[in-house]
Order: C-alpha cells, then sequence, then structure tokens
C-alpha cells in the first residue's frame, strides 16, 4: 500500500534518515522498530507530509501510485484528512486542555468524515461502549482524564473514522503494562474487525512480537533489516537485531 | 466553587487598598514642607510662625502619624474622605467631577488597546515569519521605547499648533456646550498617545504567545489528523489569550501610572491630573483621595479580568494544577 523508497532526510547538514527502504502492505500491521533517535518519528513525519520547513527530502513515498514527498500541501491536507489517522505517542498532550472531549473527539473523527453531531454522538456512543469508556467522557476536559484513557479515546476516534492507514506513534510508551497489553489487543481488533493497514512505531519487541506481522528494524536512520515478524525473528541477519532479539530475554 | 473564589478575590482586593493607604500615608508624611502651609496656598509664604502653629493643632498635624493614619482609616471607611486642604470643599465632591473623565479615558484606550492588540497579535502570531510577523516586532519595539509625553507634545505640535484641527489641552472647550463631539475632540489626542505606546508591546505578548500555542504537541496531533484549520485556530488564539490577559492583570497598575503623564500633559481633568495637583499643592487628603480611588480602579479591573480568565479557563475552574 505504501511504499517508502531511499528516503532520506536531512536537517541543517545532518542525516536523519539515509535510504530507508521499507513497504506497508495493505491489511497487515507492520511495526518500525528502533532505538529512539533512530529516525523513526521524523519517518512518520515525512508520510505525512510534515516535516519541519528546514528539512531536505530526496526518495519516494509511494502512496497508491504517486510520491506524496511531491504533493502539494494542500493534497496532503486531504490525504491526511482521508486516508491516515494518526495516533501520537503522548496522549495526554494530544488534546486542547481548554476545549471538552466531546468538542474534540469530534473534531478528529465525525467532522472529518463529514458526520453531523447527532450521527457523531450516536455512533461515538456505541464505540465508547465498545472500548469499555463511559459516555461522559464528553463532558470532561483532558485534564480530568488517566493517559490511559485519552489513548483509548484517541483509538476510539480510529474506529469511528476507519482510516485506510493508521499510523501509532509509539502508542504506548506512556501506559503502563496492563494498559499497554490492553491497547496492543485494541489495534490488533481494528485490524481483524475493520481491515485497517497499521504501521506501529515502538521501541518494544514485546509488542512487535505481540501485535506485527511484518517488520523493520532501523539503526540510526537507516533500515538494517526487514522481513515478517517470524522470519526476523528466528532468523535475525543484521548484528543490531540480533542483539535486540539477544536482550529481550 | 465561584462564590468561594469571589470571596477570597475580594478579601485580596481589600487586603491591597490597606496596603496601599498604609503606605501611601507615612510616604506622604516622609515628603519635605509643611502640610499646614497648603492652606494658605499661594499666600503660604506670608503666614506667621504663630498662625502656622494654629493651624497645625487645628488639623491635629501635630499628633503622631500613626494617629493620624486611624484617624483617617476610620474615616474614610465610613466613606469619608475629609476635606480638600485647598479646596476646602469635600474630597468625594472633587472625586466625583473628576471620575467620569478618567473613567472616559480609560475605558476609551483600553478598548483601543485591546482590540487592536489582539488583531495584530492573532495575524502577526499565525503567520510566523511573514513580514506581519517582523513587522510587528519591530513595531512594537519602536513604539513602546517612545515617551508617551514626548509622542504627547509632538501631537500638540502637529495637530494643535500646526494644522490647528484638534484642540491642544483640556476635556472640554470653556465656551462648548459639553456635547459628544465638544468631548470627542478633546478625548483623540490623550487617548491615542496611550494606544500609540501601549498597543504595540500588548500585540507582540499575544503574539509570541500564540507562537508558543501553535508549537504545542496538541497542535501537531490536531493538524497530522486533519482537524479544520478554523478549529486549531480558535483552540490556539483561546488558550494564548490567557497568558495574554495575565499581562494586561499585571500592566494595569502601571498602565494607571503612565495615564497620569498623559492626563497632566493634556490637562485631561481626570484622576491623574488631580493627583498631580494634589502632591504639589500638598493637600494630602485629597492626595489620598485621589490614590485610593486610583487603588480601587485597579482592583476592579483584576478582578474582571481575573473573572475572565476563570471564565476562560477550565483547569483554574475545576482546581485542577496551574
Amino acid at each position: 500500500m505504501i511504499e517508502v523508497r531511499d528516503l532520506t532526510i536531512n536537517i541543517e547538514g545532518k542525516h536523519i534518515t539515509q535510504h530507508v527502504d521499507f513497504t506497508i502492505p495493505r491489511g497487515r500491521i507492520t511495526s518500525l522498530i528502533g532505538e529512539s533517535g533512530s529516525g523513526k518519528s521524523m519517518t512518520v513525519s515525512a508520510l505525512l507530509g510534515m516535516l519541519p520547513v528546514d528539512a531536505k527530502v530526496s526518495g519516494y513515498v509511494m502512496y497508491e501510485g504517486r510520491n506524496v514527498l511531491d504533493a502539494s500541501d494542500q493534497e496532503m491536507e486531504s490525504v491526511r484528512k482521508q486516508d491516515v489517522f494518526t495516533i501520537f505517542q503522548d496522549a495526554s498532550n494530544s488534546f486542547n486542555p481548554s476545549v471538552k472531549m466531546g468538542r474534540q473527539l469530534y473534531a478528529f473523527s465525525g467532522e472529518r468524515v463529514g458526520d453531523t453531531i447527532d450521527v457523531f454522538n450516536e455512533k461515538m456512543k456505541l464505540i465508547l461502549d465498545q472500548l469499555g469508556l463511559a459516555w461522559d467522557v464528553v463532558e470532561q476536559y483532558p485534564f480530568q482524564l488517566s493517559g490511559g484513557m485519552l489513548q483509548r479515546c484517541m483509538i476510539a476516534c480510529a474506529f469511528y473514522v476507519e482510516p485506510a492507514l493508521l499510523i501509532a506513534d509509539e502508542p504506548t510508551s506512556a501506559l503502563d503494562m496492563v494498559l499497554q497489553k490492553e491497547f496492543i489487543q485494541l489495534l490488533i481488533r481494528l485490524n481483524e474487525e475493520r481491515n485497517t493497514t497499521i504501521l506501529l512505531i515502538t521501541h518494544d519487541l514485546d509488542i512487535v512480537a505481540e501485535a506485527a506481522h511484518e517488520m523493520a528494524v532501523m539503526q540510526q536512520g537507516t533500515i538494517v533489516e526487514t522481513g515478517t515478524v517470524e522470519t526476523v525473528f528466528s532468523n535475525p541477519h543484521h548484528a543490531y537485531t540480533k542483539r535486540l532479539l539477544e536482550s529481550r530475554f | 466553587m465561584i462564590s468561594k473564589w469571589v470571596g477570597k478575590r475580594m478579601v485580596m482586593g481589600i487586603v491591597v487598598l490597606f496596603i496601599v493607604s498604609f503606605l501611601s500615608f507615612f510616604i506622604m508624611q516622609a515628603a519635605p514642607g509643611d502640610p499646614a502651609a497648603a492652606f494658605y496656598g499661594g499666600n503660604a509664604q506670608t503666614l506667621t510662625a504663630a498662625e502656622k502653629e494654629r493651624i497645625t493643632r487645628a488639623y491635629a498635624l501635630d499628633r503622631p502619624v500613626a494617629q493620624q493614619y486611624i484617624a483617617w482609616l476610620g474615616e474614610t471607611v465610613k466613606g469619608n474622605l475629609g476635606t480638600s486642604s485647598k479646596e476646602g470643599r469635600p474630597v468625594s465632591e472633587i472625586i466625583m467631577e473628576r471620575l467620569p473623565n478618567t473613567l472616559l479615558l480609560f475605558s476609551v484606550t483600553m478598548f483601543f488597546i485591546i482590540i487592536g492588540s489582539i488583531w495584530l497579535g492573532t495575524v502577526a502570531g499565525m503567520r510566523e515569519g511573514s513580514i506581519w510577523d517582523k513587522g510587528l516586532s519591530t513595531f512594537s519595539i519602536a513604539t513602546s521605547s517612545i515617551p508617551a509625553f514626548w509622542l504627547g507634545i509632538l501631537f500638540i505640535y502637529f495637530f494643535a499648533v500646526s494644522l490647528g484641527i484638534l484642540p491642544s489641552s483640556g476635556s472640554g472647550d470653556v465656551e462648548g456646550n459639553g456635547g459628544v463631539i465638544d468631548k470627542i475632540s478633546h478625548l483623540i489626542m490623550p487617548a491615542s498617545v496611550l494606544i500609540v505606546t501601549h498597543v504595540g508591546i500588548y500585540a507582540r505578548f499575544l503574539q509570541e504567545s500564540i507562537k508558543i500555542e501553535n508549537s504545542q504537541y496538541y497542535v501537531k496531533v490536531a493538524r497530522a489528523n486533519g482537524v479544520t484549520e478554523s478549529s486549531i485556530r480558535k483552540g490556539v488564539v483561546r488558550n494564548a489569550s490567557i497568558p495574554y490577559l495575565n499581562y494586561i492583570a499585571m500592566t494595569i497598575p502601571s498602565f494607571f501610572g503612565g495615564s497620569i503623564i498623559v492626563e497632566s500633559l493634556f490637562a485631561w481633568s481626570g484622576i491623574g491630573q488631580l493627583t498631580v495637583k494634589a502632591v504639589t499643592t500638598k493637600d494630602f487628603p485629597l492626595l489620598m483621595g485621589s490614590i485610593m480611588v486610583t487603588g480601587i480602579l485597579v482592583v476592579i479591573t483584576l478582578f474582571i479580568v481575573d473573572l475572565i480568565m476563570y471564565a476562560m479557563d477550565p483547569k483554574m475552574r475545576k482546581g485542577g494544577a496551574r
């Protein structure tokens, strides 16, 4: 579905990523794993067309037959609005602190797909119910909810929007172990129930083992290994991947 | 919840007024000169020592300062601000004549400063790196470093002396009927001096605050997820205006200080000019009265700003952190 070819990002003369190659197959959960500072988040920014202004970028990010790196700001805006949903790491700062959750959830979901507030209320109520959230959250402000609840609110919007691609950028690193597990289950459910393609960025191999089908290992701005989770886990080639797998147990 | 909060603010305001009265009363006593001389104004030189002493005793000016303060406080709390030693009229009467002018000047300038700075600050803050952004930074430094009295003199030179289209001073024509047009023509210059010297710095504060808000995490998340630009903007401006309001509240006292100079320059007969006059004539009851009225104005304005902030910031309302 998305093919990243030879993606090189350069900020103020420093290479953030170099010749990054990987693919995100449709309907699968692809995991991009690497330590912090390896260029994962910048790669995501490139996919979303949200790189900082001073970034120089070359290569291809092919989405539905065109290179999104060449797309205009307006085109990218409509891609972000219609096809992609992104969940970020820090759920507690992902919402505007002085606006009630209901209004914000609507902006993230119903408004995007063009639903009226009534349709949104009905549909969101069902989704929140399924995700174990009470409907009262819409009457509350973000700072009144926990990080886990906020991250579930985010994924509720993903369930609502049913995007072609869900990007989850370290969605669980701010959550405790129990919530992490729960959240990963929700991602898997979204993938299985709605056949959503997911790009899961993480530094945690356990999460990869639990959720992903495909994986790409990133180290210092380059992809060192790609393949299905089974093959990489059973037969790692690169020294860094081997070290990662060893340190897991 | 709200009533408790309002009660707390009111108690704080009253405490502030007490401190203001205490400090100004004692500092005033430290000033050189004889308050008894004020009763005779221009003829003070002709007073003999015996006459001075008689006045001093008659008005209890020989008693300890603390005793005088307590007596003054007791009467003030009851609403009696005393009698002006220069004019021989009740202080409250003199202040009530001046108060409408000060309120008019203050509300007109504040209105335009707030409207102007919100508009400029939002336009500049939202378009980072644009000509508006850089232009406002320069404009605000330039205007806020112009002394108000100097700009006032320039204005008088241009509009009153050279062009002759605006009156150079006063708050109403001597022969005028006190109509609206007369008032406005006198108001234009002092108001625009205050507006020009203040609007830039307030706009710049909002601009910076919007820029900071624009780089917040939640804005990035919202942009990444195709939330409409207009609702992102609305959220950003709203959040950025809380520190902006705070800044207004912080600078209100010095704004009143600045308006004293402008009132004196344009002979705008408001509380500011009255305060200056009371100082130069050593008219202590009048000086205390005008300081207290200014203090009350400041406290009320801060209270209103606090109320607006309270309504806008749910964190404050819900008693969360901050």
